[in-house]
């Protein structure tokens, strides 16, 4: 832990060699979003595993690298593949890369992740625009000595997800005709999905969906002062009392059908958002 | 687990050599609320970095040192800053000052802490007394062999905070024209405050104040068999109450400007336990 600026640093340090841009915008594209990265003009592409202290990604899916370019004529870096706490990495381990996203000039992130809906006004396929979060997962990636240099050792989280860029997204997607959602992200670690009777008692608690990514990068994009907009695939839906056997191949077939609406949506935040 | 009572022990003996004497009541000073070991007369100071096994503690705004002597006639032990989980530290390490003191021989607990508001009826600069807590997804101090020269395997939570104290406490309130609120707080890991979402949810959960510290306290505290009361001063609406962002800074100030009447709540509730 002593040494987290130091990795924080190297692993920038390291991107930065390879790179002739400053990215203002970071992505974190999650599951069947990755193919984003693939409309990156003038792509640099690292695999995580060259980069100092970074972790590996392991799940399906998750291609594991960072493509950096210009995508509709902003600077950014994505995150193609990123790190779950199911997979057995610390929280540290797996927010360290929004750390570095902020050290390489990165203002604004964007948060994808496919999830399960858990709001009875949902379907398969929507695209819900997070408006806060459930931290469930049991933890918090700023457990530990803070370092001031990174954040305030108690950050408020009181507009998590910008409502100022919230307000953006919406306005871009009306414009674009793309019908979003909007609802509270509930973060669990994972991997086992819920029962039915958790789900039942998150619905109660306020969860308009539920996944196992997200949360942790929120908090700590919202430590360094990075403001975030969230999006979500609703690729199933979560519902306690009519709950079905559910495999990641559903899951991968929805999130494959919504990808092009998907990603025209943050291709288009990406081109409109101020930041 | 030899080895942590071993620990207990040493770190029991090391106070016992400094300060003479078996301390009747234990309190643990929340964020601000320290000053309130200056209170104590005949005092003997033991910074934590000098007890043999006590973890250093890192937060801003607590000393980091036990304060023993006499307030109101009683013995006391005050600690002056504790340990938070937020901190880093392992939950056995959080409640290892207790379990020393309780080793000491004190038998009653006075425990207190800054914390939000989830009640939309409470203000901040309003004292509130714990009727119960809420420990949702945050470990248990006591998992791990149960050390039982302490206390026994599945302890008991049904009174985890003293009826008899929060009698005592609600009496020296009214004769004292404090006006004592009464509510049950919800354990927060932290050390990110939380989102309005949650701050929902907590409320629809039973909650009326939301902190990072004294839960774990309390479960080590009524496993070794001592009597606790516990106070809030509720420093900050929690998130999402009011439209402004949450601050340390104002956790602190709001701390200070109720220490006097915290100070009077405490010393006569010391009083008459």
């Amino acid at each position: 832990m002593e040494n987290k600026l130091q990795k924080i640093n190297e692993a920038a340090s390291y991107i930065q060699s390879k790179i002739d841009i400053k990215p203002e915008i970071g992505l974190i594209l999650g599951s069947g979003l990755g193919d984003l990265a693939n409309e990156i003009v003038n792509p640099v592409y690292i695999d995580y595993g060259e980069i100092p202290h970074f972790p590996v990604s392991t799940v399906e899916g998750h291609a594991g690298r960072l493509v950096i370019g210009e995508l509709n004529g902003k600077q950014v870096v994505a995150m193609q593949g990123r790190f779950h706490y199911y997979e057995g990495y610390s929280l540290q381990e797996v927010t360290l890369p929004v750390y570095v996203m902020k050290q390489i000039g990165v203002r604004m992130l964007v948060v994808t992740n496919a999830c399960g809906g858990i709001n009875r006004g949902f379907k398969p396929g929507d695209l819900m625009l997070i408006s806060d979060h459930l931290n469930m997962t049991g933890s918090n990636p700023l457990i530990g000595h803070n370092y001031p240099e990174l954040g305030p050792r108690f950050p408020d989280m009181s507009r998590a997800y910008s409502p100022r860029l919230r307000e953006q997204v919406l306005e871009i997607a009306k414009r674009q005709e793309i019908p979003i959602q909007q609802g509270v992200y509930a973060g669990i670690s994972g991997p086992s999905y819920m029962t039915p009777s958790e789900l039942i008692m998150l619905a109660r608690v306020g969860a308009d969906a539920i996944g196992m990514s997200t949360v942790s990068e929120v908090i700590v994009a919202n430590h360094a002062g990075i403001e975030v907009i969230g999006i979500s695939c609703i690729t199933d839906m979560a519902i306690g009392e009519e709950l079905e056997p559910l495999t990641h191949e559903q899951v991968m077939e929805v999130a494959n059908r919504t990808k092009p609406i998907f990603i025209r949506l943050v291709k288009a935040i990406v081109n409109e958002v101020t930041l | 687990m030899q080895d942590t009572m071993k620990k207990i022990n040493e770190a029991k003996a090391y106070i016992e050599g400094k300060i003479g004497f078996v301390p009747e009541i234990a309190l643990i000073l929340g964020s601000g609320l320290g000053v309130l070991a200056d209170e104590i007369e005949n005092k003997i100071t033991i910074p934590y970095q000098e007890i043999p096994h006590f973890p250093v503690s890192t937060v801003e705004g607590h000393a980091g040192q036990l304060v023993c002597g006499d307030l109101e006639g009683k013995k006391v032990i005050a600690m002056q800053g504790r340990f938070h989980y937020y901190e880093g530290y392992d939950i056995g390490q959080v409640v290892f000052p207790v379990r020393v003191i309780r080793a000491l021989g004190t038998m009653s607990l006075i425990v207190t802490n800054a914390c939000g508001s989830v009640n939309t009826s409470f203000k901040p600069g309003d004292l509130m007394l714990i009727r119960d807590h809420i420990n949702l997804s945050n470990p248990n101090p006591l998992i791990g062999p149960n050390l039982a020269e302490l206390g026994v395997r599945f302890p008991d939570m049904s009174e985890a905070y003293s009826s008899e104290y929060r009698n005592i406490a609600k009496e020296v309130a009214k004769q004292n024209g404090i006006d004592l609120k009464e509510g049950v707080y919800f354990w927060y890991s932290g050390p990110s405050y939380e989102t309005p979402a949650e701050i929902k949810m907590i409320r629809f959960l039973g909650a009326d104040t939301v902190g990072m510290s004294t839960v774990p306290e309390v479960i080590a505290a009524r496993h070794a068999g001592m009597k606790v009361l516990g106070i809030s001063c509720i420093t900050n609406m929690a998130s999402g109450i009011l439209d402004q962002p949450l601050s340390h800074q104002e956790v602190v100030e709001t701390a200070d400007r109720i220490k006097v009447t915290f100070i009077t709540l405490i010393k006569k509730i010391v009083n008459q336990i």
